[in-house]
């Protein structure tokens, strides 16, 4: 037999080897000294990889766990929690929003227009750049202002220039490169009777197009994870701690979702 | 639902948050995954064949969730953090030592291709045969053994450039 490979010297300590095969393994060992202190390596390493996660063991199962485990209803809640956990560090609890809204009030007066200057809908909205008065997150119509929104202002058409207001110093912007969304710039919007801001990303895939992320800080009450459409615009929008956000884009649902959850795990290094 | 199958679930969340512990890297990220993959389960009880292992089919949902996630998004995260696995300032100076050699092997291992870190968890990990690990990741058992080789070596050469491996023996030894 000749001198046993590392991939038969792994199978070998991990106990899967035919009998004869073993022995054979066996002999090699016992006169090669340097495929001994392989094999010893290779066992330490092995056993060092164990020892890193063992301690996983031992930590105490998470409630959401095992409600979802059973089956219960908290467990999206809690996931969602968890998701709204992280948003919040993106946010931090300092009221940037006062500062936002006094720059919008300058930027709306140097482009013309003004928050809260009429309803965005899918037909026969207003230019670019129009916002909605007063939109309530959870409101049917939020939807479809929001598309509309994206529709006149996010996706441009070609030729079209978009200008952009300047971001709240403290704002933690999401980073949205690992999927290829670039940050274009903020637009200043109203969510919640509250000033919030419109994060636009663009991409070169088609697929997945441009997307708007929008956060605010808000009064309002916790609320779960909602998903609308709007023709080809998919919403989706929720609140959690005082803060409301939707992400809104042309990729399907899963897509986005995806989105959102990429975006929470990238904001736990913030 | 079937109130066997969230018993068994139970049963089997410590290994699955260490199996996605060691996937995402993330404590976080670990019990995301582990929770999706309960609420499939429970969504498809029907789909479990009575008579197989039901850890097994447990680790496949996991996996399968993992490997959509990864497709579907860029994980170039090679500074990512070790949320949930952080070492203490406060702790004795070997154990901090011992901590930090355990990080390295964690962080070694998420330098492993997806399908190499499968292997390595399912088998060296958690101790499936080559066989049950080959019915997880829904390969040909030589697959199997020809990943875990690759992803042995490569890990062994990791911890050995950053001298992560005696240290962290040494602390196992010690319990």
């Amino acid at each position: 037999m000749p001198r046993p490979g590392d991939d038969r010297l792994i199978a070998y300590l991990d106990g899967e080897i035919e009998e004869g095969e073993r022995e054979r393994i066996a002999q090699w060992l016992e006169r090669d000294g340097e495929l001994r202190e392989r094999a010893a390596l290779l066992g330490e390493s092995a056993a060092a990889l164990r020892a890193a996660f063992d301690e996983v063991l031992r930590e105490p199962l998470p409630e959401r766990l095992i409600a979802a485990a059973r089956g219960e209803a908290g467990a999206v809640a809690d996931l969602s929690a968890a998701r709204g956990k992280r948003w919040k560090r993106v946010l931090g609890d300092r009221r940037w929003w006062l500062g936002a809204a006094a720059a919008a009030s300058l930027a709306a007066f140097a482009v013309g227009f003004g928050i809260g200057g009429g309803e965005v809908g899918l037909s026969g909205g207003p230019a670019p750049g129009k916002i909605a008065s007063g939109t309530e997150l959870v409101s049917d119509t939020f939807p479809d202002n929001l598309a509309g929104y994206y529709k006149r202002y996010v996706n441009l058409h070609p030729g079209e220039a978009a200008s952009f207001d300047k971001l709240p110093q403290n704002f933690h912007l999401p980073n949205l490169k690992p999927w290829g969304l670039d940050f274009q710039g903020a637009r200043f919007l109203m969510v919640d009777g509250q000033p919030a801001m419109a994060l636009v990303y663009t991409t070169d895939d088609k697929a997945l197009g441009p997307v708007i992320v929008v956060v605010a800080n808000s009064g309002k009450p916790d609320d779960t994870v909602r998903f609308a459409s709007s023709g080809d615009i998919n919403v989706l929008r929720w609140r959690y701690h005082g803060h409301a956000y939707a992400l809104a884009g042309i990729a399907n649902a899963n897509y986005l979702w995806n989105i959102h959850n990429d975006l929470a795990y990238q904001f736990d290094g913030i | 639902m079937s109130v066997s199958v969230s018993d068994q679930l139970i049963a089997v969340l410590p290994r699955l948050r260490r199996f996605a512990r060691g996937l995402t890297g993330s404590a976080v990220e670990a019990d995301d995954l582990v929770q999706a993959a309960c609420e499939r389960a429970l969504s498809r009880a029907h789909q479990f064949q009575e008579g197989t292992r039901f850890d097994s089919w447990m680790f496949r949902i996991v996996q399968t969730i993992w490997i959509d996630q990864l497709r579907a998004r860029d994980t170039r995260r090679e500074e990512a953090e070790e949320d949930g696995m952080h070492v203490g300032t406060d702790e004795p100076a070997r154990r901090a030592e011992a901590r930090l050699a355990l990080q390295e092997v964690r962080v070694a291992l998420r330098k492993l291709p997806p399908e190499q870190r499968v292997a390595l968890l399912l088998v060296t990990v958690d101790g499936l045969s080559y066989k049950e690990a080959a019915e997880v990741a829904e390969v040909p058992v030589g697959t199997i053994m020809s990943r875990l080789a690759r992803a042995r070596v490569a890990l062994q050469a990791q911890l050995e450039a950053g001298s992560g491996l005696r240290r962290s023996t040494q602390d196992a030894k010690a319990g």
